[in-house]
């Protein structure tokens, strides 16, 4: 059994053996399928309960991942914002000595999250210059919010 | 109403995300409608072999007691009924069911076909280049429940 614990460098392998059979277009055709089929939780939640849908649930997958992050909601300015200070994911693939990480890895979580939160009509940023560090960060603004 | 703020340091919580099991399953499952059942195989060879070469080595130094550790450490992080039977020369692992298969059902999150692949192929990739060898015995696709042995192939 491959532990959930060593899954990120699964699934980073599995982004370079995707490249080598298909390009660039085979990974993001993985990531949409991924985001279509694994993230009902999110659309669900933001369906339901509008940006406190994000809330509900990166409260749950950052603190499950072990996750060093601010994450702010403000309502009334229809914005939500997670500063991420160390991921969890990168931050393990670069601790390996013996595994190079996918080369552009964090590129995942742009379309995965965009392609669930835009058709919901929210705006979505995600600023991945300090990626190769641990450190992006996330803005999720509502429909209405200026 | 007011701003929410959480803030959180990495050693606030254990790291222990399940739902990555249900992740896995779905590159599996990709994988092979996309490009069939070789490349399932294929992909889990090599992500073993690369992200387990420190792991084979210890098997290679040190004999099925650096695979019984390893093996004792998951389970134990993930849970599950497991036992353990070993001698210098064979470890055989029984898993009631297996903790990734038991979060994917208790989830609703659909299990990948090949899903076994990830405890057949890896185990083999791991034992590759070593004195030893792999068999899954036995491997039911509903729970996970597996007999999995580990056994000296040459001297």
């Amino acid at each position: 059994m491959i532990s959930c614990t060593e899954f990120i460098p699964a699934y980073s392998e599995l982004f370079k053996f995707l490249e080598a059979r298909g390009g660039r277009q085979a990974v993001d055709g993985f990531w949409e399928y991924l985001s279509d089929r694994f993230l009902g939780n999110l659309r669900s939640a933001v369906e339901e309960h509008g940006l406190r849908g994000c809330w509900i649930y990166w409260s749950h997958t950052l603190n499950e991942e072990a996750a060093d992050f601010t994450m702010e909601l403000d309502e009334e300015a229809g914005q939500f914002r997670i500063m991420m200070h160390h991921c969890p994911s990168m931050g393990r693939l670069l601790e390996l000595d013996h595994v190079e990480p996918y080369h552009d890895y964090c590129r995942h979580c742009d379309v995965l999250y965009r392609r669930v939160l835009e058709p919901l009509g929210y705006r979505y940023a995600i600023d991945l210059s300090q990626c190769k560090e641990a450190r992006c960060s996330i803005t999720v603004s509502a429909p209405d919010a200026p | 109403m007011a701003k929410q703020v959480m803030r959180r340091d990495a050693a606030d919580n254990e790291y222990l995300h399940r739902d990555f099991h249900g992740a896995l399953s779905a590159g599996i499952e990709y994988l092979h409608e996309n490009y069939g059942e070789e490349a399932v195989r294929e992909y889990l060879w090599q992500f073993a072999r690369s992200y387990y070469a420190p792991l084979s080595e210890a098997l290679r130094r040190r004999g099925l007691a650096a695979l019984e550790e390893h093996f004792r450490r998951t389970y134990e992080r993930e849970g599950g009924e497991v036992r353990f039977t070993s001698s210098e020369d064979e470890l055989r692992i029984e898993v009631d069911a297996c903790p990734a298969v038991t979060h994917l059902r208790r989830q609703r999150y659909p299990v990948a076909r090949l899903f076994r692949e990830t405890t057949d192929v890896v185990n083999r990739a791991v034992c590759h280049g070593t004195p030893f060898a792999a068999e899954l015995l036995e491997y039911d696709d509903q729970t996970g429940r597996s007999v999995q042995r580990f056994y000296r192939s040459r001297s």
